[in-house]
């Protein structure tokens, strides 16, 4: 399965159309984003994925989620590009970690977050060794989050 | 100030979630994620939380019944409970389950049962405090929003 979202501008339309999206900008951390920014998230966890996927959302950056290591590196490897991936540490099949290795393995160049329930320093430095990028301790917050869209947004 | 009394009533029942230290400001920004396209965003994802986590605590209850315990595999099963239990802002769970990792970490299996005795309770009290909210919340109706120019 091929699916490379195409980066472009978010129309105003877009913008409108998350019912309430602009409302959601008076409350979140006001951003706009120029470019349309796509998200893989990587989490055996429903509730998680749900939040991170709403959180998002909100942003206007579209987003893909899948359960579990394997699909994860399935997707990356028939060339589906995204511009940010979050990842759990602790996953089905194929652990975060592994994940992460295998993702950089494959060539591809995008932000990559670890946002996983903490377990201490060596989890956070294996992480930072596998070239995640930020290693963010669960919940994905804005104060993370924001500069990271930021900085995609202006690539 | 809320002149609606069930609004009023609803606004306390919320304030007694963070002053008692049930939910921390995560449960904020799920607040802050519904909106009239979804306006019942938190009740669902709370209630997806319990859903999901029942499995969690169900397979946690069966490993500490399986002596010696496999630490690495409490470890494992409580990684992923903390990490849905910060999601959603619940802070006490969030604290035991933290308590419980350092249990597993340490191989104090006493600790890990104390811990988890503890958490369940943690747990099944937010259940109810959640339970009795949402339900009050449902009552109160949405909050009114400005439209949008379509």
């Amino acid at each position: 399965m091929a699916l490379t979202l195409p980066l472009g501008e978010a129309s105003d339309q877009d913008k409108w159309d998350n019912g309430g999206l602009e409302r959601k900008r008076q409350l979140l951390i006001e951003i706009v984003l120029r470019s349309r920014l796509t998200a893989l998230m990587v989490d055996g966890d429903t509730t998680c994925w749900v939040l991170e996927q709403e959180l998002l959302r909100s942003y206007g950056v579209q987003t893909l989620g899948v359960d579990n290591g394997r699909d994860a590196i399935d997707l990356i490897a028939s060339d589906a590009a995204f511009n940010l991936i979050i990842i759990e540490k602790i996953l089905p099949v194929l652990n975060g970690l592994e994940v992460t290795r295998q993702i950089c393995e494959i060539g591809m160049r995008c932000k990559m977050l670890a946002v996983t329930a903490y377990s201490g320093e060596s989890e956070r430095q294996a992480f930072l060794a596998t070239s995640v990028d930020v290693f963010i301790e669960k919940p994905l917050d804005l104060e993370h989050l924001v500069p990271i869209l930021r900085e995609l947004d202006r690539q | 100030m809320e002149r609606n009394p069930i609004r009023r009533q609803l606004a306390i029942m919320r304030q007694s979630l963070f002053d008692q230290g049930h939910v921390d400001e995560q449960f904020v920004q799920l607040e802050e994620l519904q909106d009239d396209a979804n306006p019942n965003f938190v009740e669902e994802v709370v209630t997806l939380y319990y859903r999901d986590s029942a499995r969690i605590i169900l397979n946690i209850e069966q490993a500490l019944e399986r002596k010696p315990f496999d630490f690495g595999k409490l470890d494992a099963y409580m990684h992923q409970f903390k990490g849905s239990s910060s999601s959603i802002g619940a802070k006490k769970v969030k604290a035991e389950s933290t308590l419980f990792r350092e249990c597993c970490k340490s191989g104090n299996g006493e600790g890990c049962m104390r811990s988890f005795q503890q958490l369940k309770k943690e747990y099944a009290t937010l259940r109810k405090k959640f339970g009795a909210y949402f339900q009050l919340a449902r009552q109160a109706g949405p909050v009114e929003t400005a439209s949008r120019p379509k």
